[in-house]
C-alpha cells in the first residue's frame, strides 16, 4: 500500500496513481475466501435441492402422468392441465385463494405497521419489549392447534363470541356457516397469528432509520405523520417489499385454517387451491392431476411475486 | 494492507467442528430410522400389525389385551396396534392409503363400510374366502350369533374382505327430560315423521339454548338417514351374484335370523343424488333449520353433537349403539335419554354402518394375521376390544339387558332390530370422493337454502368420480 503513496502529504490521485499489483498471495486468499464461503452455504444448497428443487421437479414430472399410487405411473400428456382448466371447481379454489391472500396480505402489512410504530414511539424499553413479546407469541403457536381452538371459539352454537354476544343481547353470527363470514373468519384468524411476523420486521426496520434524518426532518419543521410518510416509511421500503413478498407467498399457500375450521366450507367458499390439491391427490389418488393443481400455483405465485418486484422499482427507495 | 478480519476461531478447527457435528447427526439418523416402538415402523420378524382408527391409548388397550392370546397360538409372534386419529372415516382411509404407498401396509386393518368397497377394488385386501371355508367349525360360534346382513356388507364381487364384530344403525336418541319438559311422550316403535316433526314443534316453543334437533353432515346418519327413510339413496341400491359358497354353507345353519336373498355384497349403481327423494328430504332439513327447529350443521364425527346432547341442548339427534357409551362417559345419567327406531316416512329403510377386519394382501404373516382376526372377532373379545358400549356388537347373543344396564337407554333393542330391512350407506370405491362432495354439497345446500341446485352439483361430482373410478 505504500508503495502506491507517490507525493507528500497526501494520498495519491485516482489518475496518477499507478496500477497496484496484487501480492502473489493475494488471489489465493481470495480463492480460498471463495471456497471457503461456498464450502458454508453448500449445506444449505444440498438441503434446498434435495428438499424443495427435487419435489418440484418430480412434481412436474408426474402431472403429465396419471397415477395412483397402487399402479405404475402412466404417460397422458397435458391431459391433467386440460382437465384443470375445465374443471370449475379448482378453477374457483384458485379465485378463493387470491381472495384470501390479498385480504390477509394487506391487513398483516398495515396493521404490522401500524403496530410497530405505536410499539417504537413507546419511550419506556420494558413497554416496548412486553409488545414485542405479546404480538410475536401466536406466531409461536401451531397453525393446526390454532385452528381447532380458533373453530370452536368461532363455533355457531357453543362458541365464546356468539355466547358474549347473547350475553349483550345480540343474536349470533353464523361465523363458519356463511360463505361470506367464513371467508372473514378465516382472514382474522390468518391475520391474528401472522401479524407477528411483519410486525416484528418492522419494528427492527423503524429502529434502523437514522436519528440524523428525523432530526433534519424536525428540524425543516415535519410532523410525526409526515416523518412517518414522507421519511421512515420511503428509508424503510425495502423492508415492507420483504415483508410483502414472504406474506403473499404464504398465503397463496393457505391450508391449515381453512381445512381444520371449515373443511373448505360452507360448499367450497374456503376451499383454496391447497385444499383442492389435498383432494385430489390424497383422497381421490389422483397424484398427476395434484401435481398439475401445484405447478400451476408455483407458476401463479411466481407471477405476483415478480409483478411485486416490478412495482418496487418505481415504489422501493434503496439508500 | 492491514487485515482487520480477526475470527474468534480459525478455519481449520470450524471445519473440524463442522465435520463432527455432520457425522453426529448421521448416526443420530441411522438410529432414529432403526424404529421399535408403534406408529407402524419396522416390521420384525413375527410381529403381526394393524391400523385402528382411534386414539392411541384404545389402540395399546386393544394391543396388550390380544398379544397373550396371540402368543399361545405362536410364542414367536407378536402385536403391534398403531392407531391414525381423524375427524371421520376419509381421514382415516387417506392416511391409511398414504401408508401403503409409504410401502408401509400393516397385516390388518379395522375398517368400516366407508372404505371396505375402495380397499376391496384396489385389491389391497385379501378375500377371506378360503380361510373362512378352512375354520368353518373354529367359526361356527361367530357365523350362528352375527346378522347376516352385517356379513353381506363386507362382501364385494362375491367374495368376503373382512369380518365385522360391530356396527351402528341410525337410531333416534332423545332426550327424556325435555320430552317431559315440552310435555310430549316418548316416540312409539312405529312413529311416522308427522310425529317426529309434532315432537320437534312441541320441543322449539322451549325455546332458550333447546334445539329440537341437531344433526352434522356426514354420509353415516345426516340427511341420509332421512333420504333413506324417503325410500331414496344416494346411489342406485343393487346386489353382486355370488357369495353362494358362503350362504348356503354350513355358517348360517344355526343363524335364528337366516340368510333369505343374500348375495355377494352391494353394488353401488348409477348416482341417484338430485332424485325427488333426495331433494325432497335434503329441503325438509333446509326447513327444519329455517323454522328454528334444527341449527346450521357442523360438518365431522359427531362428537359435539354427543357434547351438546349431553348438556341438554337437544332434543333428538340420530345415533347408533356407540351413543349408548358416548353419552354415559358424558355424564349423562341412565333415563334421561332413549332410544327408538328413525321414524318411517314413505318406507322403514334405516341405514347402518358395519365395522370390521380385514388382512392385506402384502402381509407376509396372512395366517398368522387371520388367525389374529378370528381371535377378535369372538363373541368374548368384544368387551375387551370396545369397552363400555361405544359401538353396537354385532352378535346378537351379546345384546342383553345386562350390557346396557350401566349406560342405557332402556330400549337398547332398537339397536339390533334396526338392522331388520336395513341398508348399508353407500360407500363405493370412489367414497372419499363421495364424502368430499357430500359434505361440500351439502354445506351449499344449507347455506343458500337451494337442495336443487346442490343436489345437481352433487350428482354431476358422483357421475364424474364413478366415471374416473371405472
Amino acid at each position: 500500500m505504500s508503495a502506491a503513496i507517490e507525493r507528500r502529504g497526501g494520498a495519491p490521485s485516482s489518475s496518477h496513481a499507478r496500477k497496484v499489483q496484487p501480492r502473489p498471495g493475494a488471489r489465493r486468499a481470495r480463492r480460498r475466501e471463495a471456497t471457503f464461503g461456498f464450502l458454508m452455504i453448500g449445506l444449505a444448497v444440498i438441503f434446498v435441492a434435495v428438499f424443495t428443487l427435487a419435489p418440484i421437479l418430480a412434481s412436474l414430472g408426474l402431472s403429465f402422468m396419471s397415477w395412483d399410487v397402487f399402479t405404475p405411473p402412466k404417460w397422458v400428456g397435458l391431459q391433467n392441465y386440460t382437465r384443470l382448466f375445465s374443471d370449475g371447481q379448482v378453477l374457483a379454489s384458485f379465485g378463493v385463494t387470491i381472495t384470501l391472500a390479498v385480504a390477509i396480505v394487506v391487513l398483516q402489512i398495515s396493521l404490522g405497521m401500524l403496530l410497530a410504530v405505536l410499539a417504537n414511539n413507546r419511550r419506556r424499553n420494558a413497554t416496548r419489549v412486553f409488545f414485542r413479546t405479546a404480538f410475536y407469541l401466536p406466531l409461536l403457536a401451531s397453525t393446526a392447534a390454532v385452528s381447532i381452538f380458533m373453530g370452536y371459539i368461532f363455533d355457531t352454537k357453543f362458541g365464546l363470541i356468539n355466547y358474549y354476544l347473547g350475553e349483550l343481547g345480540l343474536s349470533g353470527v353464523h361465523w363458519l356457516n356463511n360463505p361470506f363470514s367464513a371467508k372473514v373468519t378465516i382472514v382474522l384468524v390468518v391475520v391474528w397469528q401472522q401479524v407477528g411476523f411483519t410486525f416484528v420486521l418492522f419494528v427492527a426496520a423503524l429502529m434502523s432509520v437514522p436519528v440524523d434524518v428525523q432530526e433534519a426532518a424536525a428540524i425543516d419543521g415535519a410532523g410525526p405523520w409526515r416523518t412517518l410518510f414522507q421519511i421512515k416509511i420511503p428509508l424503510i421500503s425495502p423492508t415492507i417489499l420483504f415483508a410483502t413478498v414472504i406474506a403473499m407467498i404464504n398465503a397463496m399457500q393457505l391450508f391449515d385454517q381453512p381445512f381444520i375450521m371449515t373443511k373448505g366450507g360452507p360448499g367450497t367458499a374456503t376451499t383454496t387451491a391447497t385444499i383442492s390439491l389435498y383432494q385430489a391427490g390424497f383422497q381421490n389418488l389422483q397424484f398427476g392431476f395434484a401435481s398439475a393443481i401445484a405447478i400451476l400455483l408455483l407458476v401463479i405465485i411466481g407471477i405476483i411475486t415478480g409483478l411485486q418486484f416490478l412495482a418496487a422499482r418505481k415504489l422501493v427507495f434503496y439508500q | 494492507m492491514v487485515n482487520s478480519f480477526q475470527a474468534p476461531i480459525d478455519r481449520r478447527t470450524l471445519f473440524k467442528a463442522g465435520g463432527a457435528g455432520l457425522a453426529l447427526a448421521g448416526i443420530a439418523s441411522l438410529a432414529a430410522c432403526a424404529s421399535t416402538g408403534g406408529g407402524g415402523g419396522t416390521n420384525t420378524s413375527g410381529t403381526v400389525t394393524m391400523l385402528y382408527f382411534g386414539e392411541q391409548s384404545a389402540a395399546t388397550t386393544l394391543q396388550k389385551a390380544i398379544e397373550p392370546k396371540i402368543k399361545k397360538l405362536d410364542k414367536n409372534a407378536s402385536f403391534q396396534v398403531t392407531a391414525i386419529n381423524g375427524t371421520d372415516w376419509n381421514d382415516f382411509l387417506a392416511k391409511v392409503l398414504t401408508q401403503i404407498a409409504a410401502g408401509n401396509a400393516p397385516d390388518i386393518v379395522s375398517v368400516a363400510t366407508e372404505g371396505q368397497q375402495l380397499l376391496a377394488s384396489k385389491d389391497l385386501l385379501v378375500p377371506l374366502d378360503s380361510y373362512v371355508t378352512k375354520n368353518l367349525s373354529s367359526l361356527n360360534t361367530y357365523f350362528t350369533g352375527v346378522h347376516p346382513a352385517l356379513v353381506e356388507s363386507t362382501m364385494y364381487q362375491g367374495h368376503l374382505y373382512t369380518l365385522p364384530d360391530s356396527f351402528n344403525a341410525g337410531s333416534m336418541f332423545y332426550s327424556t327430560s325435555i320430552f317431559e319438559k315440552a310435555g310430549i311422550s316418548a316416540p312409539k316403535d312405529n312413529w311416522t315423521m308427522d310425529d317426529f316433526h309434532s315432537s320437534a314443534s312441541s320441543i322449539a316453543k322451549l325455546g332458550g339454548n333447546t334445539n329440537a334437533f341437531d344433526w352434522v353432515v356426514r354420509l353415516w346418519g345426516s340427511w341420509t338417514s332421512f333420504l333413506y327413510a324417503n325410500d331414496g339413496n344416494l346411489l342406485e341400491e343393487g346386489k353382486y351374484s355370488g357369495g353362494d359358497w358362503l350362504w348356503k354353507s354350513d355358517a348360517f345353519k344355526n343363524n335364528t335370523v337366516g340368510v333369505d336373498g343374500r348375495k355377494g355384497g352391494w353394488k353401488w349403481g348409477q348416482p341417484t343424488a338430485n332424485s325427488d327423494a333426495a331433494v325432497e328430504a335434503l329441503e325438509y332439513m333446509i326447513d327444519l333449520q329455517k323454522s328454528g327447529y334444527s341449527p346450521s350443521p357442523d360438518v365431522g364425527g359427531g362428537a359435539t353433537l354427543q357434547g351438546l346432547f349431553a348438556s341438554g341442548r337437544i332434543g333428538m339427534a340420530i345415533g347408533g349403539g356407540f351413543w349408548a357409551g358416548g353419552l354415559h362417559n358424558a355424564g349423562m345419567k341412565d333415563g334421561s335419554f332413549d332410544v327408538a327406531p328413525f321414524p318411517t316416512w314413505k318406507s322403514n329403510k334405516s341405514l347402518f354402518g358395519a365395522g370390521g377386519y380385514g388382512i392385506f394382501n402384502s402381509s407376509k404373516r396372512k395366517d398368522l394375521a387371520f388367525e389374529v382376526v378370528k381371535l377378535m372377532v369372538q363373541p368374548s373379545t368384544f368387551d375387551t376390544l370396545w369397552p363400555g358400549n361405544v359401538t353396537t356388537p354385532g352378535q346378537k347373543p351379546l345384546m342383553t339387558d345386562a350390557r346396557y344396564s350401566s349406560t342405557g337407554p332402556a330400549h337398547w333393542s332398537v339397536f339390533y332390530d334396526q338392522l331388520n330391512g336395513s341398508v348399508p350407506i353407500s360407500a363405493p370405491p370412489y367414497y372419499n370422493a363421495l364424502a368430499t362432495s357430500l359434505n361440500q354439497r351439502t354445506t351449499q345446500a344449507i347455506s343458500s337454502g337451494n337442495a336443487k341446485q346442490a343436489l345437481d352439483g352433487m350428482q354431476a361430482d358422483f357421475e364424474q368420480a364413478a366415471k374416473q373410478s371405472s
